[in-house]
């Protein structure tokens, strides 16, 4: 063990997670050599003084402006969100109503139809609903439990078929 | 909601996407003081510090929706905070910073120490108050570049482990420890000029 050596060695043998034979070694070390016993004193306070230094704390003027940038931009944020959520649920509509159409005009594919005659006759929410329209009635508008019955039975099915006769 | 439950990253995440005020609210007054205090530490200016800040609190609005939770909320901000700042020290001038390998130890071909080694524990505890040489060697570190300074901030200032500043600013954790020395050993030879000197003031 040399002076070079127990200088890479300093933070292991700090933190005491150093392996008992090297940490004897170095022990000996230091006991001979007074330059290394002054290094490893003023290393450590070093490491000491270290953890004092602290953070700038934001000056009160930028700490508003900060915020508010940060709650200006949320507000942004959540209109987007409100916006999309609103045409998202308002395209979600026109699909099923587009089906429902679909649905009293026989344009559906011939599986779906097979599914929403099945499902007429045994649904309580949406079957007398259904039934008026295959008698060519034209469709209503939904009512809004209708409607997000039909959304949701929609959403059920299997993605990516096209739910439209070719 | 209570306002408590907040306290819990994964209800404020769930909140922060759904765009609940309350949330970004709790967002800001938690993280705020840090993301400005570690973004002044590695830019050094109030007003690239303001900025970066802003752009934290963007990009955590931003990526709210994609943060897969496998790391703490705080070391995924702290990671955007230094992100932000090194994008931003990217094409200024930097700050001249001092060459640090002017001040690691030097030795003998023999691997011993080349110069005198004095001890300053007892005279610095005599003469000075450890906050006041804390402030001493934050000047210090100001002058480091900020591959060592952002490592010695989280490490020591923030008073993270290896692993999650390693994680964070996506080092290896032997990496971290080696720059974390170098740091301490820069610091320490500036610390003892700065009190020979004082002595023969």
């Amino acid at each position: 063990m040399n002076c070079k050596e127990l200088i890479y060695l300093l933070e292991d043998y700090l933190d005491g997670t150093m392996e008992g034979q090297l940490k004897e070694e170095l022990d000996a070390h230091i006991a001979m050599c007074e330059p290394c016993l002054h290094f490893l004193e003023t290393y450590g306070k070093t490491r000491v003084l270290c953890r004092q230094v602290t953070l700038d704390e934001i000056p009160p003027e930028f700490r508003e402006r900060l915020r508010s940038f940060v709650m200006m931009k949320a507000r942004e944020r959540r209109n987007g969100i409100e916006k999309y959520l609103r045409e998202e649920g308002q395209e979600r509509r026109e699909q099923a109503m587009s089906i429902v159409r679909a649905y009293r005009d026989r344009r559906l594919a011939p599986a779906l139809i097979e599914l929403l005659d099945s499902h007429r006759e045994r649904c309580p929410t949406c079957g007398a609903y259904l039934k008026s329209l295959n008698g060519g009635e034209t469709p209503f508008p939904l009512s809004e439990g209708l409607e997000e019955h039909i959304v949701e039975f929609l959403d059920a099915l299997p993605p990516g078929e096209d739910p439209f006769r070719a | 909601m209570p306002a408590e439950r907040l306290y819990d990253d994964n209800v404020l995440l769930e909140e922060l996407r759904k765009g609940s005020p309350e949330a970004v609210e709790m967002l800001f007054e938690r993280f705020h003081g840090k993301i400005y205090g570690l973004a002044m530490s590695i830019l050094k200016n109030e007003s690239d510090a303001e900025e970066a800040a802003q752009d934290v609190f963007l990009t955590v609005f931003q990526k709210a929706d994609t943060f897969q939770g496998n790391s703490a909320l705080y070391s995924w901000i702290y990671r955007i905070c230094v992100n932000a700042c090194l994008m931003r020290l990217r094409g200024k001038r930097r700050h001249e910073t001092v060459s640090i390998e002017e001040f690691m130890p030097v030795f003998t071909e023999e691997g011993k120490h080349a110069g005198s080694v004095e001890s300053w524990g007892k005279e610095v505890e005599r003469k000075m108050l450890n906050r006041e040489l804390g402030q001493v060697i934050r000047k210090f570190t100001e002058d480091l570049s900020e591959k060592y300074r952002v490592v010695f901030v989280l490490s020591d200032v923030e008073g993270l482990s290896n692993e999650e500043t390693a994680q964070i600013l996506g080092l290896s954790v032997p990496a971290v420890k080696s720059r974390l020395h170098r740091a301490r050993l820069y610091l320490r030879e500036q610390l003892s000029r700065y009190l020979r000197e004082g002595k023969t003031d």
